[in-house]
């Protein structure tokens, strides 16, 4: 019975993952539930464009949009940071916090913004880190459309994002049972403007 | 989005490079099956937006590395569906080829159209077709920066490559290279000077006379092995850590690879509005023997 009880705790503490710190249990994914991990981390990066769109909305109010921000936020690592460089100056990338980054869309000066999103995504390969993390990159594309009063439309662009995304197996407790599941966090995100027609 | 409105558009740079119409022509129907067909079957896992314009082009862009990979690897279907081993389509060698020739930067000079038939047909051989390991040696990243040192502006040449831990993967530092830092060694090597050396009896007096070299810092390279091979990455380390150079951006990146044998390629991004863009191979060798590592030595400045 005793030698149960320690077999249980061993496998509980194996399974929480307090077994040890510098010990990566060998998680493998299979292409199921790569499946399943692509649509959750597809799911985030819908909810940010969701975010982003509302954030660049000229009719959101302030208030609001700053709610937004928070819960935009909510979706990063910390530390998290947008690098975006312009057709124009390709190897001057300048790297933005993604709170200050989505501040910046809030304030851009154009009295109307059309964000859209196409349809195109790809998702890569999930790569295991040193730290037993799996990372992948995203491929989304954007379209950024800044009006102005009197001119009408004064900026244009296509953006093409590569998200990195974090997919780490975490456990919590229900109802006093272990459950396992897979979190995704979104890390930083390379904007390169695609190529004007 | 961009913050700032651009000021000019700059048009990006092609080089003629006529290709011969049969291999032309071919490309064309791939690129037709690509770009039109795959739209239509593609089955999006519940796509980000809803813009339904001409995305054609990006349909076509081969998006990432790990598409390279995949594609040059017949590791997705047309519509961009991974492919996994054990269905039918993973590693054909019919996909394959349909991948492989939209792999290639078709205004690069430095693809020539011959070479280009037979390394396809080498990669593509039925009894041994070569497959591209991410995880395994034989390529490497080389990534464009720029830094500040001692308040000048200086371009560093970083080269990484992928190293296993644990279980897992990480890009590490294998070597750099500045050609600021190539002031430190004007003399390497110099065999005609008659005046900076230790005399060969040095040693029978404690070295004492070993001073004269290091009080005068401007000609110790004079001093040192002729066949010295200055460590550019070691240097790099201690600047950094002196404070003397600032990281300031990564202006591009490009990879080295040469895991298919006697070939070396290069593939770099193209950011075009065309059916030929993203990451495609803009540079192939056909190696002899002897040439991979001259070609190395080469390309990682490791001479």
């Amino acid at each position: 019975m005793k030698k149960l009880l320690a077999l249980t705790i061993f496998a509980c503490l194996f399974g929480t993952g307090l077994y040890a710190q510098t010990q990566v249990p060998p998680v493998e994914i299979t292409p199921d539930r790569k499946h399943a991990i692509d649509s959750l981390a597809l799911e985030k990066v819908r909810d940010l464009s969701k975010y982003i769109s509302i954030i660049g909305d000229k009719t959101t109010p302030w208030s609001d949009a700053h709610r937004v921000i928070e819960r935009a936020c909510e979706l990063f690592m910390d530390g998290a940071e947008m690098g975006v460089s312009s057709i124009n100056r390709p190897e001057q990338i300048t790297n933005y916090k993604v709170r200050e980054y989505f501040d910046r869309l809030m304030q851009l000066n154009y009295s109307k913004v059309v964000i859209d999103w196409y349809k195109i995504q790809y998702v890569s390969d999930l790569e295991r880190q040193p730290d037993g993390t799996f990372v992948g990159v995203i491929t989304v594309y954007q379209k950024f459309q800044g009006y102005d009063k009197e001119k009408g439309l004064v900026y244009e662009d296509t953006t093409k994002k590569d998200i990195t995304i974090y997919v780490k197996r975490k456990e919590t407790q229900i109802g006093g049972r272990l459950i396992g599941f897979w979190d995704v966090m979104l890390g930083d995100i390379r904007v390169k403007e695609t190529c004007k027609k | 989005m961009a913050f700032k409105k651009p000021a000019k558009t700059k048009v990006l740079r092609t080089l003629a490079f006529k290709k011969p119409v049969k291999t032309k022509a071919l490309r064309t129907l791939a690129f037709i099956f690509l770009a039109f067909l795959a739209p239509l079957c593609a089955r999006p896992q519940g796509s980000i937006g809803g813009i339904a314009g001409d995305e054609t082009v990006f349909y076509a862009q081969t998006k990432q590395v790990n598409q390279f990979f995949r594609r040059f690897n017949g590791e997705e279907d047309v519509s961009g569906t991974r492919l996994y081993p054990g269905q039918t389509a993973y590693h054909d060698l019919k996909l394959r080829r349909k991948y492989m020739n939209m792999l290639f930067d078709k205004d690069s000079p430095l693809v020539n159209n011959d070479q280009k038939t037979v390394f396809i047909e080498e990669v593509l051989n039925k009894k041994a077709p070569v497959l591209l390991d991410f995880h395994a040696k034989d390529w490497f990243c080389e990534v464009a920066t720029t830094f500040t040192w001692k308040k000048q502006t200086v371009n560093i040449i970083l080269y990484l490559r992928i190293e296993q831990q644990n279980g897992g993967y990480k890009w590490v530092l294998s070597n750099c290279f500045c050609d600021k830092f190539n002031t430190y060694f004007t003399h390497l090597g110099d065999t005609t000077n008659l005046k900076f050396f230790l005399h060969p009896m040095s040693h029978e007096i404690d070295f004492m006379n070993i001073h004269k070299a290091l009080d005068d810092p401007k000609n110790i390279d004079f001093y040192l092995d002729r066949n010295y091979v200055p460590d550019y990455l070691a240097l790099f380390v201690s600047e950094l850590k002196e404070g003397n150079l600032k990281f300031v951006s990564v202006n591009n990146e490009k990879f080295h690879v040469f895991q298919v044998p006697n070939w070396y390629f290069e593939i770099s991004f193209f950011n075009r509005n065309n059916y030929n863009s993203g990451w495609l191979i803009s540079n192939l060798v056909r190696l002899s023997p002897g040439d991979k590592n001259e070609l190395l030595k080469h390309y990682t400045h490791s001479y």
